[in-house]
């Protein structure tokens, strides 16, 4: 999908590092040299376990931490560094994040409506309140809740209510982007379905882009258009969803496809997974260079084993 | 039917026994699977409530809530309308009648007081060396302390919220500063600050206040700092802050309503911690100037003459439990309340 | 399953609630579950579907002002001196079910590895404490078997780690390691609480495969507690669907995964996502799991099922039996009701399944 667009991307990461102090002798390297770009309209997830760096990638992004080197552009204009109060004004209109925890991400304190009706009160205080409630109530149905839901406290709604409240939040700004970390991951299978659903919906009707970050590939399937696979801080392998599905190069990659739950009781018992563990794999990830598989489909690696895997 | 469990089938005593014409679909199976997702339904919404509304709930519910709200209503009250209850001023003197016992129209029959003494003038609660009517002084007293304590803890709370919202909020470098800086002041005794207070002005009520916002505002600013680093990490905040939402609105209307609880309760608490400091402060003779009176001063009065006219001390010394116990009944309930989680 | 079967665990129409700020919470509303020594049971549902309480009510960790308004958990074990004994766990109180049964015999493990283990002992004590305070075991024979234990879930150099403390081990270690202390004395029932949810997709398979091998070599009996079927579509001999405090539909793993009879357990397959279909949309359940705060009459899913009838608003569906094993509350399965085909979706998915099983079957 990548290649015939001929718009500019996005959100392009070049070269993304971010590493943190703990004190003089230890420093975490989270992020290692990661570079992707989004184009807009489509879905790109990156997918790893934790503590690969998938999170701190969203976090830089929105300008909650400083990268330790490279840049992140967004809109054409340089995020990474200090940016101007207008520039600031368009990030936060243009790019959203959806979290984690929805019980987490609203506040407690606040009703619905209230929550949702922050980024209004912020970048839209001149509207008046009737205009603002119609934009609220506007929301709420296309996430999926009713007007009812919006006198509601979070502690009143369900996990997957509150998820979709977070959803419209999001989306009320009508944002070009939205991170989306780990949206689905602490919801009940049943319930993940109607969010990356209503997250599809969405996407089609306004070409929202989305950086969809998680640890289970199954739903990715689903919702992305193009994977990035991380581990360790290494963005290993990227690629469209089919070419990373169909054809994985990196071995993590296939261990993580091996890893996706079946429903099927009889064929699990014969399938193997394949394991993967990086300190007895023999592959040094810092060594490792972007190689172009064909089509938009890049693998880290040297140049033996690129030879040797493909 | 006989094909259902025969232990289902006791479960399910005087159920509606279904007839044929029940058995038809509600929807018609057009639409193709994979319905559309998302339907709402508002099932299991509770009713809309506010979180303050559940917590005066659950507040009326407890007995010693209830209590301690009853005595500080009561007391405060008392501390309005009790002086103008009776024909003296706090200040009035007449020395033909000092040190009179309590006289009351039910205790003059019990014999507790002389006959020959009772003139037709009365003290409720007796009078004091200066004939000054107990009754009367005792809720002025009231009166007073409970202004000074309020608007210490009042205070207090204003100082202690944006001390402590900005230390922790900012953190760092910032949070360091005004935390040393808050140890060195904490670390100057009371009344060595008093002392030095008095030296410059004139000994009073706005003194006291002064002097009981320097020395108690740290607590506050303590509770409100360890509450925002705890608020400050969620998510939410995170959130408000990728909307654009400048410091100063995450901490107000985020941050804050959020750690309102412990706030309040710590203003409560603080309340009876100002009445006693207030007490102590005038009981060393730092306090209230004559002929004006708190209930610090009034018990020490009563203390001088404890031996002779043990009766003197009673009325101020009960209010001020009364009125400390309801604080703290109150705060105590609070605080359990306020930590519920749902 | 023949008769000669041991049942090691009878739940029989346990109903609890639990008082509320808004009003009576009923949890749990007549749910039947049998469970054969030997076997791994697997209760699959929506979180709020009363699967943990039901579990909680085994393991006798109940909250205190909760109310049993009915029902037995008999529970089948040896007592010491060899005996085969059956009690009504219900009718025990806490310092019994301390004794006799917690660690001992059911023992738990839970969601969070990380906050199910004490952060301020170390492995080695943890592990140890249990066989000390129910074997009477010594401190230099519990720290040998606890050393054993380490090694049979799987940590290589267990010495090491003995002397470790919690934040020193992955998440991954420290399931293992609480599923070595649930081990620890032997227990002839596991209940594991969603054991993979808080866990990474790679180490997920893993963690299940190391449960059924230590419940094959061991001989114990599993209940797993899980909103994911995919989890345990393998390691489960038998699946109970639990809806809104009920069992919906209940039935040996193949006859509930290929051949499912409730609209419930159907959503739930059909929401699972499929590597294989091609499928732009995924199906969800509509709506949201009802909350128990009120009692429905009728079928609870009722809201939420495209082939709700009429009469699932009238009265409750009762267990409709389809096997000897099989069974489903749902009036579609009566005689009266239209006939209802699970949606061609599923149904191509699960022909799918049997496809490959049966290849794998003969390769």
């Amino acid at each position: 999908m990548a290649e015939d667009k001929k718009e500019k991307p996005l959100l392009e990461v070049e070269g993304l590092k971010q590493y943190f102090k703990i004190n003089k002798r230890h420093t975490i390297k989270a992020v290692e040299d990661v570079s992707f770009a989004i184009y807009p309209g489509e879905t790109f997830a990156l997918v790893g376990e934790s503590g690969s760096g998938k999170s701190t990638i969203a976090r830089s992004i929105i300008r909650l931490y400083k990268p330790t080197a490279g840049t992140i552009r967004f809109l054409d204009m340089d995020i990474s560094s200090r940016i101007s109060r207008r520039e600031n004004h368009l990030l936060c209109t243009q790019m959203q994040m959806i979290f984690q925890n929805p019980t987490a991400s609203l506040n407690p304190r606040k009703r619905i409506e209230t929550s949702i009706g922050e980024g209004l009160d912020i970048h839209h205080s001149d509207w008046s309140k009737n205009r603002r409630r119609e934009k609220i109530m506007e929301m709420l149905i296309k996430v999926g809740l009713s007007s009812e839901h919006a006198a509601c406290y979070p502690y009143q709604l369900s996990g997957g209510q509150r998820q979709r409240a977070g959803i419209a939040r999001a989306m009320i700004l009508q944002p070009k982007l939205i991170l989306a970390d780990e949206c689905i991951s602490a919801l009940d299978v049943s319930i993940q379905a109607q969010i990356v659903n209503v997250m599809k919906a969405i996407q089609q009707e306004t070409q929202t882009a989305y950086l969809f970050i998680a640890h289970d590939l199954s739903m990715v399937n689903y919702i992305s258009d193009r994977i990035g696979v991380l581990h360790r801080g290494h963005l290993l392998e990227t690629g469209t969803t089919k070419e990373l599905f169909s054809h994985p190069i990196h071995p993590y990659t296939k261990s993580l496809l091996s890893a996706i739950p079946t429903l099927n009781p009889a064929e699990g018992k014969k399938r193997m997974s394949v394991s993967y563990d990086y300190s007895t794999s023999g592959i040094n990830y810092d060594e490792g260079e972007y190689r172009l598989v064909g089509g938009s489909h890049m693998v880290k690696c040297t140049e033996n084993e690129f030879k040797r895997w493909c | 039917m006989d094909r259902i469990c025969s232990k289902e089938k006791k479960a399910s005593i005087a159920v509606y026994v279904p007839a044929e014409s029940d058995f038809v679909l509600k929807n018609s199976l057009v639409t193709a699977w994979p319905g559309d997702a998302g339907e709402a339904v508002l099932e299991g919404c509770f009713p809309a409530q506010s979180v303050w509304a559940e917590v005066g709930k659950r507040l009326i519910r407890k007995r010693s809530a209830v209590l301690g709200l009853l005595l500080i209503v009561l007391l405060c009250l008392m501390a309005v309308f009790g002086p103008e209850m009776n024909r003296y001023t706090y200040s009035e003197q007449n020395l033909n009648r000092k040190n009179l016992a309590p006289g009351v129209q039910i205790l003059e029959k019990t014999r507790i007081i002389n006959e020959e003494e009772t003139p037709e003038i009365k003290y409720w609660f007796g009078s004091d060396g200066f004939g000054r009517d107990i009754w009367t002084r005792t809720w002025v007293g009231t009166r007073i302390s409970l202004m000074i304590a309020l608007s210490a803890a009042m205070i207090n709370m204003v100082i202690g919220i944006s001390y402590g919202m900005i230390s922790g909020y900012f953190g760092g470098r910032t949070d360091m500063l005004m935390q040393r800086f808050l140890e060195i002041v904490h670390g100057i005794p009371r009344l060595v600050v008093i002392t030095l207070l008095l030296l410059v002005m004139r000994p009073g009520m706005m003194t006291i206040i002064l002097a009981l916002v320097l020395t108690e505002w740290m607590g506050m600013s303590r509770v409100v700092r360890a509450e925002v680093l705890r608020v400050k990490e969620q998510e939410f905040i995170l959130a408000s802050r990728t909307l654009g939402a400048g410091s100063i609105r995450i901490m107000v209307r985020e941050i804050l309503p959020n750690s309102l609880g412990p706030i309040l309760t710590q203003v409560m608490l603080s309340v009876p911690a100002a009445i006693f400091a207030e007490a102590f402060l005038s009981f060393a003779g730092l306090g209230i100037p004559a002929p004006q009176c708190s209930l610090g001063s009034l018990i020490f009065d009563g203390f001088n003459c404890f031996t002779l006219y043990p009766y003197q001390i009673i009325p101020p010394a009960a209010v001020m439990v009364m009125l400390m116990l309801g604080f703290y009944l109150t705060a105590d309930a609070l605080r359990e309340v306020l930590s519920l989680k749902r | 399953m023949s008769r000669d079967q041991e049942i090691l665990l009878n739940i029989a129409d346990l109903d609890l609630t639990f008082p509320t700020a808004f009003g009576p919470l009923h949890a749990v509303r007549g749910v039947n579950i049998e469970l054969i020594r030997g076997q791994a049971l697997a209760v699959v549902g929506e979180s709020g579907s009363g699967k943990t309480v039901t579990m909680k009510a085994v393991a006798g960790i109940l909250p205190p002002n909760t109310k049993i308004n009915r029902g037995s958990i008999t529970f089948t074990y040896s007592n010491q001196e060899g005996l085969q004994k059956s009690t009504d766990l219900l009718s025990k109180g806490k310092r019994w079910m301390r004794r006799h049964i917690n660690g001992k015999r059911i023992a738990m493990v839970f969601q969070d590895p990380v906050s199910s283990l004490n952060p301020t002992m170390s492995i080695g004590r943890q592990l140890t404490e249990g066989m000390i305070w129910h074997h009477k075991a010594s401190k230099k024979e519990a720290w040998n078997r606890a050393i054993d234990l380490l090694e049979e879930v799987g940590i290589e150099d267990a010495p090491k780690w003995m002397k470790c403390y919690p934040h020193q081990l992955s998440g991954g270690m420290c399931q293992r390691v609480a599923i070595a202390i649930a081990l620890s004395c032997q227990p002839e029932l596991l209940i594991c609480d969603e054991p993979t949810t808080a866990l990474d997709v790679s180490i997920q398979e893993k963690m299940m495969d190391l449960i059924r091998r230590l419940q094959r070599k061991r001989g114990i009996s599993v209940i797993y507690i899980t909103h994911d079927l995919g989890a345990v579509a393998r390691a489960a001999d038998m699946i109970y669907v639990m809806y809104a405090g009920k069992i919906v539909e209940k039935g040996m793993t193949r006859e509930v995964l290929y051949d499912p009879r409730h609209p419930y357990t159907w959503g739930l397959l059909l929401s699972m996502p499929d590597l294989n279909c091609e499928n732009q949309r995924l199906y969800s359940i509509p709506g949201s799991p009802p909350t128990l705060l009120q009692e429905s009459q009728g079928d609870a899913f009722s809201p939420r099922n495209r082939y709700a009838m009429i009469v699932d608003d009238k009265a409750e569906p009762p267990m409709f039996a389809i096997t000897k094993t099989h069974a489903a509350a749902t009036w579609l399965l009566d005689a009266r009701a239209p006939k209802v085909e699970m949606p061609d979706e599923l149904k191509k998915r699960l022909e799918g399944m049997k496809k490959e099983a049966g290849d794998s079957g003969r390769g």
